[in-house]
């Protein structure tokens, strides 16, 4: 590649940093829903009535089982068949995010798995109803146990962000595309630039998820798996 | 750019004043196939399917939304009824019409095959066993490969993008990309002196708008009527002259400088007219 | 009334039953410990004083009140008795005051300040105070079974279950926690406590159960259960039981 081809990508660094913001928003939209509905997801697994678990079951295997992009389309053009008509970018959050929980359900719920069924006995030991005993007990301990786990997870649904295009949100991929559709030879430039995007936001996310799990460290907790 | 932005404000405005005794149809397009339709440095939608709806619209009386959406939706999108006009350079297959309804055709677009310069490949030599062809999948040059040629001993290779498929015969992994004549023909002003074009082939194809099946909304008559005006007017040959030919940078400054004579004037044949007088050396 | 009456209880799982009509009586103020083979039902029996494991069959009452009735709060009967388990069990994400704490906050609702006040007066009650801030993993087994006696001590219970406090730990580590136990005794605490440490029980038991096979065998004060069993199968326990574990206190 030649050195001309960079200096003409540099105005387009803008465009594409505004596509970058959408990526974002779209990320944050969607690994809060996931964390949400994954953690109760998971606790319904580990902790509910028979059937509710059947139906988390069922409801992670579904998610976890249909293609990205398929949820998207249901989601964008099947609601609003149900007389919905969800914007593009609240269909990519919702389908995503929804996606999103049914992984993060199985990490929550190894998490909740491996913490020793004595804590769970010592918290109902001490008075504390089974409600309280997950809030107070088990789940700072299952949620510092998923951090790792979590960060792969973000790393994922960071890249599916860029699949949201299959509906018409115009995300950087988007944006990418508007610059090659009018300059076809800055193709390859293009491109490694939106990966080094990608890796810079993968990198800053990891680091910050790095200083929460130090910050949140308790000794003798990450060990016991 | 702060002209068109103060310009399209005032157009914005303009069409919201009006907005309750017009019909407002949101039209559909995969904007990143030049010259059809694409998105300017500056972040504006045009080309040519783009610039006649806005010009159909104001003849016809009513307002439009462009939508950028992705290719393989639009015709799912406008049958779940999120959109109500595709205008995409979709040419007009039997398959289409299965599920929603066409226009008269607008554009007849012929297929042209592009290699490497140099390569000394001609038509008889491309469809020939062992020889592999890209193609952008869902494209016309795909089904034409798929249909004709791989009978033939050809092997298909489909792509998301034309770039793409540019870039891998560029490389020499295909041999030869079938795509439409204009965006092969922009594809060959870019890449000056690395590929060329070998053959054109008439497959008949041609270009219309879509709307859904059976065109409840009534929009095809509208489309039609405002076709053939601007054919009367002799808009329509200009805007042919303005997008198929000059430099995309160039029909961009015109576009900026002429699209105010069109959502603020909303005089169809002055803008065509501006474009091409701004395009002249 | 007596503190705490435990009659007929039953409990099966599967096809074994485990405790097969359990019937003890425990005055306030008293300590009682209960011996016996392994897998005869003690630690069971423990669980089902505080519902921890729901008996089959068979009724618990604390003074007037049914622990066993379905209509009883258990978590207001659980925080008036306090269990203290073989591997200690205090919560691995907190510190050694919050692990006191908790119940006091969360449970008894006591404001924060003066939860941390009596935190730390219990665990300078079994000598820990200087550890208040450090975490179960950086604590020793005694020092953990220690913060988790303060914990139970917290809660102003009733009653304090011990299920074999100190088979967890390494030998050296024993004493302390005996030591702990002791003290508790002679300042008049109930207590229930399953263990193996003869001379604890000879020592400081005001009652000795021996349970074999899901029932008592034979209850009463230490002398004559170690100078006169009547009954030769609670002799035999004994002395096999003595040799094996010597008398560590």
């Amino acid at each position: 590649m030649n050195l001309s081809a960079w200096t003409e990508i540099a105005p387009h660094i803008p465009v594409l940093l505004r596509g970058i913001l959408v990526n974002i928003e779209l990320l944050l939209g969607l690994i809060s829903l996931g964390l949400g509905v994954g953690v109760v997801t998971a606790l319904v697994e580990v902790y509910g009535p028979r059937p509710l678990g059947w139906a988390a079951g069922a409801y992670t295997w579904f998610f976890r089982g249909v293609p990205e992009i398929v949820l998207l389309f249901l989601f964008y053009f099947g609601l609003s068949q149900f007389g919905v008509p969800v914007s593009a970018f609240f269909a990519a959050v919702l389908a995503l995010g929804l996606r999103s929980s049914a992984y993060q359900a199985q990490i929550f719920r190894g998490a909740l798995q491996s913490i020793p069924h004595g804590q769970m006995m010592a918290a109902r030991a001490l008075g504390l109803g089974r409600v309280k005993a997950i809030a107070y007990v088990i789940l700072p301990q299952a949620l510092r146990l998923s951090l790792a786990g979590w960060s792969n997870e973000f790393s994922s649904v960071l890249k599916d962000t860029t699949l949201a295009w299959g509906i018409g949100v115009v995300e950087v991929m988007r944006q990418a595309s508007y610059i090659r559709a009018r300059n076809f030879t800055l193709t390859l430039p293009i491109y490694i630039t939106v990966a080094l995007m990608f890796l810079v936001l993968t990198y800053v996310g990891n680091v910050a998820i790095g200083l929460a799990e130090r910050r949140l460290r308790v000794p003798g907790l990450e060990g016991r798996r | 750019m702060k002209n068109v932005g103060v310009a399209l404000l005032i157009a914005v405005l303009l069409a919201g004043g009006v907005a309750a005794a017009q019909p407002k149809y949101v039209v559909l397009s995969d904007i990143a196939w030049a010259p059809f339709e694409w998105v300017s440095e500056k972040g504006a939608y045009l080309g040519f399917d783009l610039d006649v709806m806005r010009a159909i619209a104001i003849l016809e009386g009513f307002e439009i939304e462009i939508r950028d959406t992705p290719f393989d939706s639009i015709i799912p999108a406008i049958i779940a009824g999120r959109g109500d006009i595709g205008a995409s350079g979709f040419t007009i297959t039997d398959e289409r019409a299965l599920v929603v309804s066409f226009s008269e055709a607008y554009w007849n677009s012929n297929q042209a095959v592009v290699v490497r310069a140099g390569s000394g490949l001609d038509l008889e030599k491309i469809v020939s066993p062992g020889r592999i062809l890209g193609a952008q999948r869902g494209t016309t040059g795909s089904f034409w490969i798929e249909d004709e040629w791989v009978p033939l001993g050809v092997t298909l290779v489909e792509y998301e993008t034309y770039p793409e498929a540019i870039l891998d015969l560029l490389a020499g992994r295909i041999d030869a990309v079938v795509q439409d004549v204009d965006p092969s023909k922009m594809a060959v002003l870019q890449y000056k002196g690395q590929i060329e074009i070998a053959a054109i082939v008439d497959t008949g194809e041609q270009f219309g708008f879509l709307v859904a099946k059976g065109d409840p909304k009534g929009i095809l008559p509208k489309i039609e009527s405002g076709v053939a005006e601007l054919k009367r007017t002799g808009a329509w040959d200009l805007l042919i002259e303005a997008y198929f030919g000059p430099a995309l940078g160039a029909i961009e400054a015109a576009w900026e400088k002429c699209i105010p004579i069109l959502l603020v004037e909303r005089d169809p044949l002055r803008y065509a007219q501006c474009l091409v007088a701004e395009l002249k050396p | 009334m007596a503190l705490l009456r435990v009659e007929n209880l039953h409990k099966r799982y599967g096809h074994e039953e485990v405790l097969k009509g359990v019937t003890l009586t425990q005055e306030a103020g008293e300590t009682k410990v209960v011996i016996g083979p392994s897998g005869t039902g003690k630690s069971t029996l423990l669980r089902c004083i505080n519902r921890l494991t729901e008996p089959d069959q068979g009724q618990v009452w604390l003074e007037d009140l049914e622990i066993t009735s379905r209509r009883s709060d258990i978590n207001q009967i659980r925080a008036k008795i306090g269990f203290v388990f073989q591997d200690f069990n205090l919560f691995t994400h907190l510190t050694a005051l919050d692990n006191v704490r908790l119940g006091l906050t969360k449970v008894r609702r006591m404001p924060r300040a003066a939860a941390t006040d009596r935190a730390m007066a219990e665990l300078d009650r079994v000598g820990l105070a200087a550890k208040a801030g450090a975490y179960p993993a950086q604590l020793s087994g005694g020092q953990q079974q220690r913060v988790s006696i303060a914990r139970a001590l917290a809660m102003d219970p009733k009653l304090i279950l011990f299920d074999e406090p100190t088979s967890a730990l390494d030998p050296e580590l024993i004493g302390e926690v005996l030591s702990v136990m002791i003290q508790l005794a002679r300042d008049g605490m109930t207590m229930i406590v399953v263990t193996h440490e003869m001379g604890f029980a000879r020592s400081v038991a005001d009652e000795i159960v021996f349970m074999e096979g899901g029932v008592v065998v034979e209850q009463g004060p230490p002398e004559q259960m170690f100078r006169s069993p009547q009954i030769p199968r609670t002799g035999e326990f004994l002395r096999k039981i003595s040799e094996l574990y010597g008398e560590s206190s």
